[in-house]
């Protein structure tokens, strides 16, 4: 093996076409790690497919507009709405709303293939809006990016402890007089962003593994919101960047193509199983020492363990034997 | 009936009030006040409409007919110093969010929008959980905690903004006896300061021990006084349909509530 | 409220986070540190860089393209093959590789005429600042029918006529390129001019011992207008009626071209080398016609893999026509 760890981070500033892709990739990898939080706390992955399903049909109108430079205002202008629409949706509570999510999903996908199909020359097209090119990404679309991605990441920070407080308790929200449709349209217009922005880097259906994997990923691994929110930045980025070299690496060493987009998937996926083997390997240990105190159970699968009334109870305050009869 | 003070101190009034949810009303006209520093046992079957009351009470169900007035005002514009206690076990018990942060949620509408929590901020919060008596836990995931002691946590959310009135869904529906007394002990704190409670509750002997009056609904309401008044067997039947059982001369057991 | 308890919190416990804590971040760091190393596994030193031992440096993007650049450059060119055989040359996505070689390239020979839209993006993207070869000029073009009125049909090498300009233009790049080698390429060229002749005449001959009224092609998409132009045959359509072979099938263009063929009595429907066969085999089975398909299959876009009867232009294109006019003799 020739090559060593210092040629894989040096590589990407020597060729001005890998550079590019590398800051397309850290600046997607890091708005969507952060926005990834939101979705997870809110339970939001659904409608977040659900929106790069229908942002389709808007690449797509763009296209046959304008060409190139039509793409991302299509993909702004249908993503806005399609967020806009969830939103009414969830709030009006009548249809089942996973139901309707996946009737929209398609039927605004299938509009797009329609439209895309007409031209006659269309797969690679196709292909382009659903995977993504990022080796051929130019500045304009650089700037575009980082315009798109800083305003969702400004806007999540603004928002965050009231989106915080949705997520947790939408009643208690409600009742303290947020409006919770506003803060929840705030965010599904957050997640439309990301996804626009993605189109032209990773396609529209590589986009959710980067929003929603990063965050789960994270949340193996901390239980505390501000570390969670970090780690998934990072670990969007860190995966854009390995994703990036390693499909370089093994086309220019070994002939082999490996689109760059599902390489970046297919690393966010090996993190997250390494997170998940870590957690597990975490957890036998901790049964083995019983000793540990509950208050640092993680998994998720072991919080009932660390729940239950009886460790609790005991570093709680039994002051005095409560009366239970009339007490005057 | 307790003497009634004059109204502009009554924390929250209800005169005639019936609240409906589009055109189907959930409570026909519902009268009563609550002054400072006392506390009101909302009781009555499930579907009675008790948690729509104090939906309407936040001014999130509207009200057809009569009014409520909360601390002098229209309900809605009340809301920044009216608390609410909703049950803790509708809540996500793994959500990455400590006691603490949880607490501090209860000042966010002081601190408005995109602030951060300032130093006041922390220390009403650390007040409020250690009134529940829980400050020990406060850096651990809310979800680690007893269903009890979440219910604690959630009350002093509440107490964090210093609220006038305060408002408990069902807080004390499977919580143990501990936490019990300690949510007991610090609503006792809070109405000798000046607070106003409103509590839905089943539990009739926890009515009859920690409450000034006793309001019996179902749809409609049946009884509005102490609770030596109000909970008789013929009030209760009456309240709880056929689902309440005499025990001889010394109470009444409702058996579906 | 009348309730009067007290309640006092016992002492707080050790912190019990802390040894969690530093488990967590340990978690994390190795795993970090394991992927980074699995990827730099498949590391190896900048390759691309090697020299050309002088050469000139050709990106090449047809399989057309490189066997032309080949022929005229001889020993003293190397030319990198972007899209290899039975690849469709409308619908391609550069690799790393292939942006590597376009950056370090002296001379592109592409074939214009709007086959390759990615090309440009890719140019760009790579920084490629050599001299463009576009094999189309000075060729003049036929435009499309129906869906694709108004655009060139691109595959003018089907026509050696074309051919020879294709190569000519070749060669001029290659000579302004490299000055040095200018007397290398332009007796290649010669050669192969006379190659191309020698095709042009003996594609001619065998066509016209095709009786007149079997002169009727149906191909799989509507690649050979030039070669039906210069050798009269008669185009009845194609099953996918566009340039481009990734086209929808509707149950109308199906109907449509069954009812041609058995209007005009064309014996065999084509398919070609880069498709499978399957539609070419149902619109045969509709219509009761020959199907010519599997090595009989023409070379369409593509020219055929090194060991195959298409390896070189001037090899597919004899076997096109043998094909053809052994099926509609």
């Amino acid at each position: 093996m020739s090559g060593s760890l210092g040629t894989l981070l040096t590589v990407p500033f020597e060729r001005p076409y890998l550079t590019r892709a590398l800051i397309e990739l850290l600046l997607l990898g890091g708005a969507a790690g952060v926005v990834g939080v939101f979705v997870l706390l809110r339970r939001l992955a659904f409608l977040a497919d659900a929106l790069t399903h229908t942002v389709f049909p808007g690449v797509v109108i763009g296209f046959l507009v304008s060409g190139q430079h039509g793409i991302f205002p299509g993909a702004l202008a249908v993503g806005c709405l399609s967020a806009a629409l969830f939103t009414g949706l969830a709030a009006t509570r009548r249809v089942a709303e996973d139901a309707t999510l996946a009737i929209l999903l398609t039927g605004f996908f299938a509009v797009g293939v329609v439209l895309v199909s007409r031209r006659s020359s269309y797969t690679s097209d196709l292909t382009a809006f659903l995977f993504g090119r990022v080796l051929t990404v130019d500045d304009g679309d650089i700037v575009t990016t980082a315009v798109v991605t800083g305003a969702v990441v400004l806007l999540l920070a603004a928002l965050r402890k009231e989106l915080l407080l949705v997520a947790f308790d939408p009643q208690a929200a409600q009742a303290a007089g947020y409006r919770v449709i506003a803060l929840d349209l705030a965010l599904n217009l957050s997640i439309a962003l990301v996804v626009v922005a993605a189109v032209r880097a990773v396609g529209t259906v590589l986009v959710i593994a980067l929003i929603v994997v990063p965050a789960a990923a994270a949340r193996l691994l901390s239980d505390r919101l501000l570390v969670i929110t970090v780690l998934a930045a990072l670990f969007g980025m860190a995966s854009g960047w390995i994703g990036l070299l390693v499909s370089y690496q093994v086309s220019v060493d070994h002939g082999i193509r490996l689109a760059t987009g599902a390489t970046v998937v297919l690393v966010l996926v090996a993190g997250y199983l390494l997170a998940l083997a870590a957690t597990a390997a975490r957890a036998r240990s901790r049964r083995a020492a019983p000793g540990a105190l509950p208050g640092s159970a993680t998994h998720p699968a072991l919080a009932g363990e660390a729940a239950g009334p009886a460790a609790p109870s005991a570093t709680d305050a039994p002051a005095r034997a409560a009366p239970r009869g009339p007490v005057r | 009936m307790s003497p009634s003070p004059a109204p502009s101190t009554d924390a929250l009034v209800l005169a005639d009030a019936t609240v409906a949810y589009g055109r189907v009303a959930a409570l026909e006209r519902v009268n009563g006040r609550v002054p400072a520093g006392r506390t009101v046992a909302l009781i009555g079957p499930n579907g009675a409409g008790k948690s729509t009351l104090i939906k309407a009470i936040l001014g999130l169900v509207p009200v057809v007919s009569g009014a409520i007035t909360v601390l002098g005002q229209a309900p809605a514009k009340a809301r920044r110093e009216v608390g609410y206690v909703p049950q803790a076990d509708t809540l996500d018990a793994d959500f990455p969010v400590s006691v603490a942060q949880v607490v501090l949620m209860g000042r966010y509408r002081r601190i408005g929008w995109v602030r951060r929590p300032g130093a006041e901020d922390r220390a009403a919060a650390a007040a409020a959980l250690d009134a529940v008596g829980l400050a020990h836990r406060a850096r651990e995931r809310f979800g680690t905690l007893s269903g009890g002691q979440r219910q604690r946590v959630l009350l002093a959310r509440a107490i964090a903004a210093n609220p006038r009135l305060l408002l408990l869904d069902e807080p004390f529906n499977g919580v143990d006896a501990v936490s019990q007394d300690a949510l007991l002990a610090a609503l006792a704190k809070l109405t000798a300061a000046g607070t106003a409670v409103v509590i839905s509750t089943h539990d009739l002997a926890l009515a009859h021990l920690a409450c000034d009056d006793v309001c019996l609904l179902n749809r409609h309401q049946f009884a509005f006084g102490p609770p030596a008044a109000t909970l008789t067997p013929e009030l209760l039947r009456a309240t709880y349909g056929g689902a309440a059982v005499e025990l001889g001369a010394h109470g009444v057991l409702v058996a579906r509530p | 409220m009348r309730y009067r308890g007290d309640v006092r919190p016992s002492p707080a416990p050790a912190n019990p986070g802390r040894s969690a804590r530093a488990g967590r971040l340990t978690a994390v760091v190795l795993g970090l540190a394991v992927t980074l190393a699995l990827a730099a596994c498949g590391s190896s030193g900048g390759g691309s860089e090697a020299r050309a031992g002088g050469k000139l440096r050709v990106v090449a993007t047809t399989t057309q393209a490189a066997d032309f650049s080949r022929m005229i450059g001889g020993g003293l060119v190397t030319v990198t093959q972007l899209i290899k055989p039975n690849v469709d040359p409308h619908d391609y996505d550069p690799s790393p590789a292939d942006l590597n070689a376009l950056a370090s390239a002296d001379v592109l020979v592409v074939n214009g005429a709007g086959l390759e839209s990615w090309l440009d993006d890719a140019v760009s993207a790579s920084g490629f600042e050599g001299t463009r070869v576009v094999m189309a000029d000075g060729v003049s073009l036929r435009e499309g029918t129906g869906a694709e009125a108004g655009k060139p049909d691109p595959h003018i090498w089907h026509d050696p006529r074309n051919a020879r300009i294709m190569v000519s233009g070749i060669e001029k790049g290659f000579a302004a390129a490299d000055p040095a080698g200018a007397p290398t390429f332009g007796r290649n060229l010669a050669g192969y001019l006379t190659a191309l002749d020698t095709l042009d005449r003996r594609d001619a001959a065998e066509i016209a011992t095709i009786p007149a009224r079997q002169r009727l092609l149906v191909t799989n998409h509507d690649a050979f207008g030039y070669y039906t132009a210069r050798y009269g045959l008669t185009y009845i359509g194609s099953i996918i009626p566009s340039f481009d072979t990734s086209a929808e099938l509707s149950g109308k263009a199906i109907q449509n071209i069954v009812t041609k063929i058995r209007a005009t009595g064309a014996k065999a429907v084509f398919s070609e080398s880069s498709l499978p066969p399957k539609t070419a085999d149902a619109i045969g089975q509709e219509a009761g016609v020959a199907v010519i398909a599997g090595e009989n299959s023409l070379y369409a876009d593509s020219l055929g893999p090194a060991s195959s009867a298409g390896a070189s232009y001037l090899n597919a294109e004899e076997h096109n026509t043998d094909v053809i006019v052994k099926a509609l003799r």
